[in-house]
């Protein structure tokens, strides 16, 4: 039985009263925090306080809450304690200091009585009251304890010096600058003898060298030559050395003379598995690598697998699970003994070893491999199930034909238990099978429609509807859906009745046949106790009811999103104006669709930092240009484009441009940075070569730069009344004042300064720069909607040369027209001679632009373009951009 | 010889009649409060010292009577932590640096609002104007009227003035404090 099932059998053996009783249970905190009156008396008592502290520490750590007031007293209540000498006492006022230090106030009270801990002569106290000490410290009381800190990194008893360092390196993420300082003792620590005291002295010297690549490869390349005893030390090195070539980006011919990876390699031979897996595992991941420079870590991470150690065998069929999509013939050598740890009685290994074959075996073992697996799926925890599905997923994409046993098994795996993210998971799979496989459509949304009968997941029955209401019209027994829709506005939460509702104006909205019944259903909605699910059905009727299916696109198939936050600051901005005219909601940008970062951190020292809010460029924009005087007569910002260099790195001085476009103006956003230590620049700005029809109306400089600050200057151009010259080049020079100055104050050293100037590259506006994607859900509708009196259309044929697939096509066309495609139309299938791409996307002010381009593969790519826009200028602009 | 039975007679006194007293010294900071702890524990006198980030714990054994010390820093960062080390002491030692007449006014500002406090009422406050080696030091009287501490009527008070460094007048400092350990102050 695997850890996890124990662990839930345990606990519900702790709910029946049955199983042993635990001693903590049912404690009332106000009735702990009385008791820590007790801490107050004297003489101390130190088995009563000792068994308080416990009460105390495990309700925190049950989740239990203290605000600020109960903390701070129990906190001074503590603080009593400083005054026995029970060995055991002291540790836990330690660990209540840790606990409390972020909640209670004033927690520097202690500061003096920690660090007389730590320098005394009480070894069991030493470590844990520095790891304390560093949990109450603040930047500004750390300069007082620094002394003392650095005494304790190089101190002789190693348990002393790794508590040191680590805490030096927790330190390091707030007061960077103190830690810095103790460099040299953290460098002698890294002789030390001890195994642990080496690593994290490693860990500490590495942090703080972190952002200084030349120092970084200079640590490297000492130790390297092997100085390092402790195997951890040797494993973060191999991480280190990784990351350097990574960002070094050597090509694989250079990368085997490199010493870097000689270090790398020989370390495959040493006398530690751990650092001999460490290599193998590196080697494997490395960018660029060739078959010779792979085969030794293959070799070891395929005798790995066949260790009688569970460990071993887990970490090597892990990485080769991980890697098999990157180096599949690779891992195909490795096969035999992973078909040997399809039975390994370690489920977890058994999974890995089976979802890898998977993904690197051929079409006609799939059914086998399957058929193995569904054997032990529930045996399996949620999170070796994902890694099943995630291999699932891999399969369908590259055996399309296998869709029905494989979504036959999804199915299956849906109907049993599990958590959010499983089946998050399974649900991804079946969407993604839909989406590329329009054979496997009508079979996986009944899949999908039995699920949400029956799924306790809010979230996932909310975005299966949302799935159902833009697919199901289009399937070939759209009523069949409307059954499962319908039963969730009678059996579920408020929330996933809302959108069972909107689905299922979707239905009455693209399939007239069934517009009847939807309406009689919408209007039982209309009783319904939530606002939410009653507005709805209101909105949806009248519009249904108006038998104007023109609004019908515009307002329930099509619903634009507006950036919410964008929109909210126009709004605002029309209240404050004359109210005169109406509000304009076309002019508002849409939301772009974010895409989430990949955390590239590899595996080194992680940072918990808290990542930002996800927003778009344009409101992190709207937000930075809203401070420029007059930029309201501009109206609202349209789009910014992602930021470019107009200067070499690692110049005197570096520029970067972003482009904002707003209705009838461009704001360019230069962010200046000054990199010479002796100069102090004012007056910076830049100095535009306008192009004919262009009007400069601003010019905002920048009144200081100095000495390694970014900051910014801007400049506001009219484009030209014609769409047509709107394109165009404009030269660029960073004029500014120059004042010599002391490196070290950054004081200019007198008032009077020089004109000077610093040639920038040229800058470009292009068409795609003044389009903002849009996604249309069904491109079809909108087309045939365009096809009327106010909308104007250019076509042209284009031969273009320069590209040899379709695919290379497509993608071209899509850069250079900026534009968002639709219906995944921006992915051509393999294997053919034809597609057809459609885009669509807004023009700066608010002209809507639909793109389709019919590509055939013949000599070179031959292309006929249909622009359907709002605007006749754009319209040609736009084919004028292709040729 | 009659040093040695005096010295037998105090450890008979002191295993039949111990007595316990706990009291909490503050006041600004650099006016001698850890220096005065030294010597009053091991008559020692030390120039060099570093502020108190916190508070000092010291327990000091003289005759039959372990006097039990809380010595707080008197940075204004910790001002406010002084209640809640004084909170049933038998003594609150304020410790003045009588040389020092610009921060007087700070002082006594400071020591009023501690003694306002409803949670310390009745409990004896000893005022220790340190430092009287110094050329301009004020003495006693000095002290009293420019501390203010007349107006102090709801709890006993006393004003010393002495000397960390001579160790003047830290024999009857010790005397008052030990008239006031636990069984005197019943």
């Amino acid at each position: 039985m695997n850890y996890f099932s124990l662990k839930k059998q345990q606990r519900s053996s702790h709910s029946n009263s049955t199983g042993p009783s635990n001693a903590y249970q049912n404690l009332e905190k106000t009735s702990v925090l009385q008791e820590t009156r007790t801490f107050n008396e004297t003489p101390v008592n130190a088995r009563k306080c000792i068994h308080i502290l416990t009460k105390i520490l495990y309700l925190i750590n049950q989740g239990e809450q203290l605000v600020a007031r109960e903390a701070t007293d129990c906190f001074f209540a503590m603080t009593k304690l400083f005054q026995s000498k029970d060995v055991v006492l002291r540790r836990m006022v330690y660990l209540g200091i840790k606990e409390l230090s972020s909640i209670a106030e004033d927690v520097i009270i202690v500061t003096s009585s920690l660090t007389k801990d730590m320098t005394g002569k009480e070894d069991l106290y030493r470590a844990a009251a520095i790891r304390a000490l560093c949990s109450i410290t603040d930047n500004t009381m750390l300069q007082a304890v620094e002394r003392y800190m650095k005494q304790c990194i190089v101190d002789k008893n190693a348990a002393v010096s790794c508590a040191a360092l680590v805490s030096s390196l927790r330190l390091a993420s707030t007061s960077g600058d103190v830690v810095k300082r103790w460099a040299n003792e953290a460098q002698e620590a890294l002789n030390s003898d001890n195994i642990m005291v080496q690593y994290h002295a490693l860990g500490l010297l590495y942090h703080i060298r972190k952002s200084d690549r030349l120092a970084v490869s200079k640590l490297v390349n000492k130790l390297t030559r092997g100085s390092l005893k402790s195997p951890y030390a040797v494993c973060m090195l191999i991480r280190i050395a990784c990351k350097l070539i990574e960002e070094e980006d050597i090509p694989a011919e250079e990368l085997s003379d490199s010493p870097l990876f000689t270090f790398i390699e020989s370390c495959l031979r040493h006398k530690s598995e751990m650092v001999i897996y460490e290599a193998a595992h590196a080697i494997v991941n490395l960018k660029n690598t060739n078959p010779r420079m792979l085969s030794p870590a293959f070799s070891i991470l395929q005798l790995f697998c066949s260790s009688p150690k569970a460990t071993l065998r887990f970490a090597a069929v892990r990485t080769l699970n991980k890697v098999a999509m990157a180096h599949p013939a690779a891992v195909t050598t490795c096969n035999l003994d992973l078909e040997g740890l399809i039975t390994d009685s370690n489920r977890s290994v058994a999974t890995l070893a089976i979802t890898t074959l998977l993904k690197t075996g051929a079409e006609s073992s799939v059914e086998r491999l399957m058929k193995q697996i569904s054997t032990f799926v529930a045996e399996i925890s949620d999170e070796f199930k994902v890694v099943v599905v995630q291999a699932i997923c891999a399969l369908c994409t590259k055996y399309p034909r296998k869709h029905s046993v494989l979504m036959n098994f999804l199915s299956g795996m849906l109907r049993e238990e599990g958590g959010l993210e499983y089946k998050t998971s399974i649900v991804d799979t079946i969407i993604t099978i839909i989406e590329e496989n329009a054979d496997a459509k009508e079979s996986g949304l009944s899949h999908l429609c039995e699920f949400i009968e029956d799924c306790e997941h809010v979230s996932l029955a909310v975005r299966i509807l949302h799935l159902l209401g833009k697919e199901g019209p289009f399937a070939a027994t759209p009523s069949k859906y409307i059954r499962f829709i319908y039963n969730r506005v009678i059996l579920e939460s408020p929330i996933v009745r809302a959108a069972a509702v909107t689905a299922l104006a979707q239905f009455g909205a693209s399939c007239p046949a069934l517009l009847s019944n939807i309406l009689v259903l919408l209007g039982r909605c209309q009783m319904d106790p939530d606002d939410e699910v009653r507005d709805r059905a209101t909105y949806y009727l009248s519009i249904l009811n108006s038998e104007r299916p023109e609004l019908y696109k515009n307002y329930i198939i099509e619903r634009e999103n507006c950036s919410l936050a964008l929109l909210e600051k126009s709004l605002s901005e029309h209240l404050n104006g004359d109210l005169e005219t109406r509000f304009d909601i076309s002019i508002v940008p849409k939301a772009a669709i974010v895409k989430a970062e990949v955390p590239s951190d590899v595996m080194l020292v992680t940072s918990s930092a808290p990542r930002p809010p996800k927003i778009t460029r344009e409101e992190e924009s709207a937000a930075r240009l809203a401070q420029l005087p007059g930029i309201q007569v501009l109206g609202p910002i349209h789009r910014s484009t992602a930021p470019i260099q107009l200067t070499e790195s690692e110049t005197e001085y570096t520029v970067q441009c972003i482009k904002h476009i707003f209705g009838q103006h461009v704001v360019f956003q230069f962010d200046c940075l000054n990199t010479l230590s002796d100069q102090f620049l004012e007056n910076v700005r830049v100095e535009l070569t306008l192009p004919e029809g262009f009007t400069a109306r601003a010019v905002i400089p920048c009144p200081k730069l100095p000495y390694n600050e970014l900051q910014t200057t801007f400049v506001i151009v009219e484009f030209p009344p014609d769409a047509a010259s709107s394109i165009a080049t404009f030269g660029a020079t960073l004029r500014f004042v120059v004042k010599d100055c002391d490196p070290n104050t950054g004081e200019p050293d007198s008032d009077e300064g020089y004109d000077d100037e610093y040639m920038l590259e040229d800058l470009e506006i292009t068409v795609a720069d003044q389009i903002q994607k849009t996604k249309k859900n069904n491109f079809q509708v909108a087309w045939d909607a365009a096809d009327s009196e106010e909308w104007l259309q250019a076509e042209d044929t284009f031969v273009l040369s320069a590209v040899t697939t379709l695919q290379d096509a497509v993608n071209t066309i899509v850069k250079i027209l900026g534009l968002g495609a639709a219906n995944l139309s921006e992915k051509v299938p393999e294997g053919t001679h034809l597609h057809t791409l459609l885009c669509s996307g807004t023009f700066r002010g608010g002209a809507e632009v639909l793109v389709r381009a019919k590509l055939a593969l013949s000599e070179g790519v031959t292309l006929n373009l249909t622009v359907r826009s709002t605007d006749q200028d754009v319209a040609e602009l736009i084919t004028a951009a292709i040729g | 010889m009659l040093a040695l039975i005096n010295r037998i007679l105090d450890w008979f006194k002191s295993i039949f009649w111990k007595e316990e007293m706990e009291l909490t010294l503050v006041g600004l900071q650099f006016s001698g409060k850890t220096t005065f702890v030294n010597v009053i524990a091991s008559g020692q006198f030390a120039e060099d010292m570093i502020p108190t980030v916190g508070f000092n714990m010291r327990k000091i054994t003289r005759g039959n009577v372990t006097i039990k010390v809380w010595d707080i820093g008197g940075q204004p960062r910790f001002r406010s932590m002084w209640e809640r080390y004084c909170r049933g002491v038998n003594a609150i030692v304020y410790m003045v640096d009588a040389a020092d007449l610009d921060k007087l006014e700070a002082s006594r500002n400071e020591l009023h609002s501690l003694l306002d406090k409803p949670q310390l009422a009745g409990i004896p406050v000893l005022v220790l104007g340190n430092k009287r080696d110094l050329p301009g030091a004020l003495d006693e009287t000095g002290l009293i009227e420019r501390m203010n501490l007349s107006s102090i009527q709801d709890r006993e008070i006393c004003c010393y003035s002495i000397s960390c460094k001579e160790k003047d007048n830290i024999d009857i400092t010790l005397q008052w404090l030990i008239q006031h350990s636990k069984s005197q102050s019943r």
